[in-house]
Parts: structure tokens; sequence; C-alpha cells
């Protein structure tokens, strides 16, 4: 090997081993600080579809539309505790239909069916005004619109129902397309402290 | 439109004849006296002019305010219910955590004082010394009446027949005074006017002198005026209350004059009925 | 028009239960019934709250990053076996990109790091700064492997490559130097303040509504003109605009091992050099920086034919 191909050969490797060493440090920066995670949240409090002191104004529906997910990331959900079990749950009926013969609308409001109702506790099956009732929203249907979040809102409903990033089918992007397009700024990032140690740990009961 | 609008007032701040954060209540007392509950305060206007006439301070927020043929006033509390006489001086205080949750309303019978717990969803009957005698309401598969609104309205005809709103169940129920349910009127309906539109209404009710039923709605804010089967008599005012406004209590007196509190803008409005309306 | 985004953040997904709860929606509500207003043995259901992608799932996804890389360089280097590429670059494609969507990722990922570096409030998953660091780390060692048969992006671009023309070379030299002006641009949006920080990588990435199957028409259209300009210029994002490529290719200079075209063992014949779609074979020799571990050059080349029993070479004597 002639000197000049030597010398080239001991340039590289000492350029490859600073290389390597400035990679290494640069990663164990990293991994010290890493110690949270960076999630997107909806503010149910800014986004139009939930937030109290405003009505009559049009279902947002740009968590289904913008996000890059196929079926949107943003489902609805009925936080059952605040839920008041109505007979006429506006957010599961169309109110404005027609009436049908058992006093109830005669059609929903959900276009993907997503909610499903039921009476609970002591039933009185003579008279469905008698009852409460469990509405639920089936994840997998749900596409986020938002018109059962608007319906149900104050004062027209409890407000039981909002717009929740599912992290489950998020990807987390870097520039979340709901966050970019939200008139209301409702989408934030949310630094959760955790590390992956403390992670890992198994899941609590989910359903 | 049978009726019109004839005059407003309050308005939301700390001075006399105003309201800093809610009206939770209105009663008639005698000369023409209205009183209206919520704040810190219980005040008195002229309901001819509207002007404030007194105030005095409350223990506790008021939730309701009602005057008995004595003249007695009578506010619910959280826990409690206070009585004052006509000048404001307490006289009386019943206390009980359990049955008097939140007394959303006061109504006064013979011999019997109902008040509405809004907590326990229930109405109790008490006697006029303030004895607990019954509850009425419960015995039903939902434990009590619905109300998602958050408040629980009754009334007394002159019979001495208890009306109490049912807004979830989309319905007036009468009851006799060991509460057994003797009717119900009212149905769901959003789109005609002799219904009950929404998730949970009327919410609160009023009762005249011939019984018929004057009832506030919410989302969107309606006052209607029902004769005493429950049927539809007119429309009283859609647009003049707060698209927010969500539980308007309303009172009439004797002349037919409607009186119904907006709790978002905090004013008050009294409406006329108009010369069409008397020959009603 | 954000649509576009990306990325590799998936990783970043971890979380406890509680974090859906985390921005409380403060609103008193007393009136909804209680269990025992509503009677009959009812008990509220629990509310779901869908955890992210578990964490071994994502440490699985780490693992199958570090095993594409090892069997690039064994499949590509040691094998020098174009078919086993192929396969390889199938997989990638399939996992990497169709099933995880873009999600493991270091070509977004430069941003988070860059953001990282700068930024002390925010902070990355180790899972992240590993992903970014790993190819690089193998391209200082054995060239960009990870360009090969790992990186979606790239099989996306190999797999449409029919009629490869050759790109004038100071014209491919040229355009090559967009990728380090694209990455500059990245690095110095990304470390703006958080308030005017943008990922542009994620913004302008170019398959990402493809495999994701959604996105807007601007980004199909951007990724559909690279695959109709790739079916003859051989991976034009890989060459002229990816800025981890850039960081590979200088990664790739140094290392000490990568694909050669033999000095010794060679014919002379140059079919490896008309074999070879990117440019990347000079003067008979492979050039680390350019080159993007496809294994075409050992496929077309006799000797490595004829060792692998594919061909016998006879020499034709004049008659």
């Amino acid at each position: 090997m002639s000197l000049r191909a030597t010398r080239r050969a001991t340039l590289k490797g000492i350029s490859r081993a600073a290389a390597l060493l400035g990679m290494s440090g640069a990663a164990a920066f990293l991994v010290r600080k890493a110690e949270g995670r960076v999630v997107w949240q909806i503010d149910t409090a800014r986004c139009i579809n939930s937030r109290a002191g405003e009505v009559g104004v049009k279902v947002c529906d740009l968590c289904l539309k913008e996000c890059v997910v196929t079926q949107s990331a943003v489902r609805a959900v009925n936080e059952y505790s605040q839920c008041g079990r109505c007979n006429i749950c506006p957010a599961y009926f169309n109110v404005t239909s027609a009436v049908s013969e058992k006093g109830v609308p005669s059609e929903k409001l959900c276009p993907r069916d997503a909610i499903s109702r039921k009476p609970i506790g002591e039933v009185d099956p003579s008279d469905p005004a008698n009852n409460f009732y469990e509405y639920v929203i089936d994840e997998a249907k749900c596409d986020g619109c938002g018109k059962c979040v608007m319906a149900c809102k104050e004062p027209a409903g409890l407000g039981s129902i909002r717009l929740v990033v599912r992290h489950n089918l998020c990807v987390n992007c870097n520039s979340c397309a709901i966050s970019t397009a939200c008139p209301k700024d409702a989408l934030t990032q949310l630094t959760v402290p955790e590390s992956i140690s403390a992670s890992s740990r198994p899941a609590h009961s989910q359903s | 439109m049978p009726y019109r609008l004839a005059k407003t007032f309050g308005g939301k701040g700390s001075g006399r004849g105003q309201f800093p954060s809610a009206i939770t209540g209105l009663a008639l007392g005698a000369r023409g006296r209205l009183l209206v509950s919520g704040g810190p305060h219980v005040q008195v206007f002229d309901s001819e002019t509207g002007v404030p006439l007194a105030r005095w301070p409350a223990g506790s927020p008021a939730l309701s305010v009602a005057v008995d043929s004595s003249q007695r006033i009578f506010t619910g509390h959280e826990g409690c219910i206070e009585i004052h006489n006509a000048a404001g001086v307490l006289l009386d205080t019943w206390k009980s955590a359990d049955r008097l949750g939140q007394v959303t309303s006061i109504a006064f019978a013979k011999d019997s004082i109902y008040a509405a717990d809004s907590r326990n969803r229930l109405i109790r009957r008490y006697s006029p010394s303030g004895q607990w005698m019954n509850d009425i309401g419960g015995d039903n598969p939902t434990r009590g009446f619905v109300i998602p609104n958050g408040i629980l309205t009754c009334a007394v005809d002159a019979p001495g027949v208890l009306h109490a709103a049912n807004p979830g169940k989309h319905r007036i129920e009468r009851y006799s005074p060991d509460g057994k349910l003797l009717s119900k009127a009212g149905k769901f309906d959003q789109l005609d006017p002799a219904g009950f539109p929404g998730c949970c209404n009327p919410t609160y009710l009023a009762l005249d002198a011939r019984g018929n039923l004057y009832v506030t709605e919410k989302a969107p804010p309606r006052v209607k005026a029902l004769n005493p089967d429950g049927r539809l008599i007119s429309v009283i005012a859609t647009t003049d209350l707060d698209p927010l406004a969500k539980n308007c209590p309303i009172v009439v007196d004797a002349r037919g004059r409607v009186f119904v509190a907006d709790p978002v803008r905090l004013v008050i409005h009294v409406y006329e009925p108009t010369s069409t309306e008397k020959a009603l | 028009m954000t649509r576009a985004l990306l990325v590799l953040l998936c990783l970043l997904a971890l979380s406890a239960p509680a974090l859906s709860q985390a921005m409380q929606y403060e609103r008193p509500v007393d009136t909804a019934p209680r269990e025992k207003d509503i009677g009959g043995g009812y008990t509220t259901p629990e509310v779901q709250k869908p955890l992210p992608r578990g964490a071994w799932l994502l440490i699985l996804d780490f693992a199958l990053l570090g095993a594409a890389l090892a069997a690039s360089v064994w499949l590509t280097i040691y094998k020098r076996s174009r078919r086993a590429v192929v396969w390889l670059s199938l997989f990638s494609l399939v996992y990497f990109g169709f099933y995880r969507e873009g999600c493991v990722c270091p070509v977004g990922s430069l941003q988070n790091v860059a953001v990282a570096l700068t930024d002390p409030n925010y902070r990355i998953p180790i899972l992240v700064t590993a992903t970014f660091f790993l190819p690089l780390i193998v391209a200082a060692l054995f060239g960009r492997a990870f360009c090969g048969g790992v990186c979606a992006l790239g099989a996306i671009q190999e797999f449409v490559l029919i009629k490869p023309v050759r790109v004038p070379r100071r014209l491919d030299q040229a355009l090559g130097l967009l990728k380090y002006a694209y990455l500059g641009a990245a690095i110095w949006f990304a470390i703006q303040p958080a308030a005017s920080r943008d990922f542009l990588v994620c913004r302008f990435d170019p398959f990402v509504s493809i495999f994701r199957r959604t996105g807007f028409a601007h980004m199909y259209a951007i990724g559909a003109a690279f695959l109709i300009g790739g079916m003859f210029v051989g991976r034009p994002y890989c060459r002229y605009l990816c800025p981890y490529g850039g960081l590979l290719s200088w990664c790739a200079r140094l290392a000490p091992r990568g694909v050669s075209i033999t000095p010794g063992r060679e014919l002379d014949c140059g079919l490896c050099n008309d074999a070879c779609p990117y440019g990347a074979i000079e003067k008979m020799r492979a050039d680390q920086a350019g080159c993007l571990y496809c294994a075409r050059c050992y496929r077309s080349c006799p000797v490595d034919r004829k060792e692998s029993g594919l061909i016998a070479i006879e020499e034709i004597r004049p008659a």
C-alpha cells in the first residue's frame, strides 16, 4: 500500500472514530433527558363541539376530515359518570325527526349508528319514559364527526360526550393535521413525564 | 302572540336591584311585591314598576323563594329552609342535611309545605310547623324525578293538588299529598310547541288561580302557558331569553302577568296578556 | 396543508392510562344519576381509555429495524444476493411501510433529534434516539445498508424502477446537493422556538399518504410524481432529496467495509457499471456515499454468477 493510501486510511479511521464518538455522545445526551413523551390531546373546554357558552354554532367535523389516520384517531367518548341517562338523548336521537308511536324520535343522529341505547336499573317495560338509559359509543364505528358531542353539550345536555384522541390509534404526527386546522387551537401536545421502563408496566384493566 | 313583553328589569351587577351571579327563584307577595332569590341576597321588587324595594343577605345562596299566606318568606338552600318575615327578619331555619339536600322549589298547601329536593330528586312534605311527613315522587323505577337539568320544581293548585315538573320524562305530574301519582300530562316533541323538546323539559313551572300551568323550557328557551289538562294555550316567549338560559324561574300573578327570569342575562321579563288573551 | 405529516413519533406514544384524563374538562356535574339513583344493580361502565401501542410492540419494531439492517448487510455484502435483497425490501415495504404506516422512520426523526438536542424542554423517547442513530452507526461501519433493504421509502421506489436512464454525472452531483440544502432547511425549521417550529420533512414526505392509503391530493401528487419519475431515474427521492440520506452518505464515506468491486477478482468488463441505476460506480469502483445497497452490481457480475454456479465462463478461442 502506498504511503498516500495508508495516510488516507488512517485519516478515515480517525474520522470514523470521531463520528461514532460524537453520535454516541449525542445519543447519550438524549437518552439521559428522555423521560417524557409527547402526545396529542384535545382540550374539551376549547373544542367548539363541547365548549360551553356557545350554542347554535355549526358542528365542527375537522377531526374527522383532517386526521391522517384512515378513520380518524379522534373518537367521541361518553363519560358515563356525567351522563344524564336521558330517555330522549339528543345525541342518540335526531330530535328534530318525527316522533314515532313509541314517543321517541324516529331517527338516530349518528350517521354511522355508533351509539347504542339500553334501559338500565329497574326497568319499566310499559313506559319507556320511566327508565334511565345507558348510551355506549362503539369506538370501532365512531369516526369523530362531533355531531353527538355538539348535541350533548350544555344547555341541551350535560356535555358528557367529548372528542378524545385515541392514543392507540393516533400516530403522533410531528405536525398533527387536526391541530393545524383546528380553529380553536384545541389540540395541544402534552408532555407526559414517564420513562419507557415505567410504561412497560402491565396496563391497568382496560375494557 | 297573545302575550307581550311589558317590562324588563334587573341586570348584572352588585347594586340594588341587580344580580351578581344568579337568579334562582321568583315569588309574589302581598301588595304586588316580587321576591327574587339568587346570589348573596334575597331582593324585593315592585312588580308593577320593577323598582327595587328592599334586600337582605341570604345566609347561603338561596336556591328558591316562596311566600306563604301569612306573608312569611321561605327560601330554599343547601341543607335548609330559611323563613323570614316580610321585613326580612329571620324567623326560623329548618335544617336537614338528608332531606333538604338542595331545595330548588317550595310550595304551600293548606296543611302542608312542599320542598323540592333536587339532590335527592324527591319532594318532601312538611307540616306547617316544619315536621317532615312524607316524600313524593320516589315510588317509580327511576327512584325519583328525572332532572338532568339539575332543578326540581313544584306548585300547588287551588284544590291542593301538587304539580311537579318531571323534565326527564317530558311531563308534568300531579300528586296527592300522600304521594300518589294522580295523573300526568305532556310528551316529548321537538317540532310541535305543544310537546316538550330536548332531553329534559319543562324546567320550571307555576300555576295561576284557575289552574293553568306556566312552564319554561331550555335549549332553546321557551315560555308556555298550558291549560289544566296540559294542553298548550299559548307560547309566551321564545326570543327574549338568552339561548344559553337553562333553568328560568317563572311565576304568575293574579292579573295573569307572567314573570320570567333569565339566569344568564340576569334580568326579569314581565309578560302581559294582550286583550285577546283576556277574552280567552 | 399539513396533512402530511409525520411521524415517527409513534414510538413516542407509550403512556399511562391516566394520560387520557390528564387534561380535565372542568365542569361540575352533579345532576347525572348515580348508581344508587339508577338501582337494579347497575354499575357504571368504565370509560374506555385505550393505551398507545404497547411497549413490547415498539421494542419489536426497533428489533425488526436492527434485524433488517443486519440482514441488509449480510445479504448484500456477504451473500451478494440481489434476490434476497429484493425479498428483504418487500418485507420492509410491507411491514414498515404499509403495516406500520411509515412509522418506524429514522428519516423524519432527524428533526425530533435536532429539536431535542437544542430545546431543553423537548424530549424524545429512547427508542426514537435509537432508531435515529442505529442506521447511521451501521452506515459508518458498512455503508448505507439502511437505504437498501430496510427503508420503506426507498423500497417503494426500488420496485417501480423499470427502465433506468443514466443521469449525466454533473447533473447527478448537482442534484445530489439538494438533499443537503433540504437537510439544513429541515433542521433550521425544526429548531425554531416551539410556537414557530415546523417539520418540513414530515410535511413533504412523498410516500406516507400512500402507505396510509389516506391523505390529500397534493400529497398523493408528490408521491405519484416521484414514483413516475422513479420508473426512469433510480430512486430520485433517496438520491436528491432525502435529508437522512445526506447524513447516511457522510457516515458511509467513513465505512471500512461496504459494497465493493473487488480489485483483483474483476474482469474489468464494466457490466456492474451499467447495472448500477444510481450512478454509484465510478471508474469501476463503488462510491460508498452514493451506493444504495441494492446488490444489482453483484447480480450483473459474471465472476459472482460463476461462483454461484449460475453461469460457466468459457474462453472463446479463435477458431
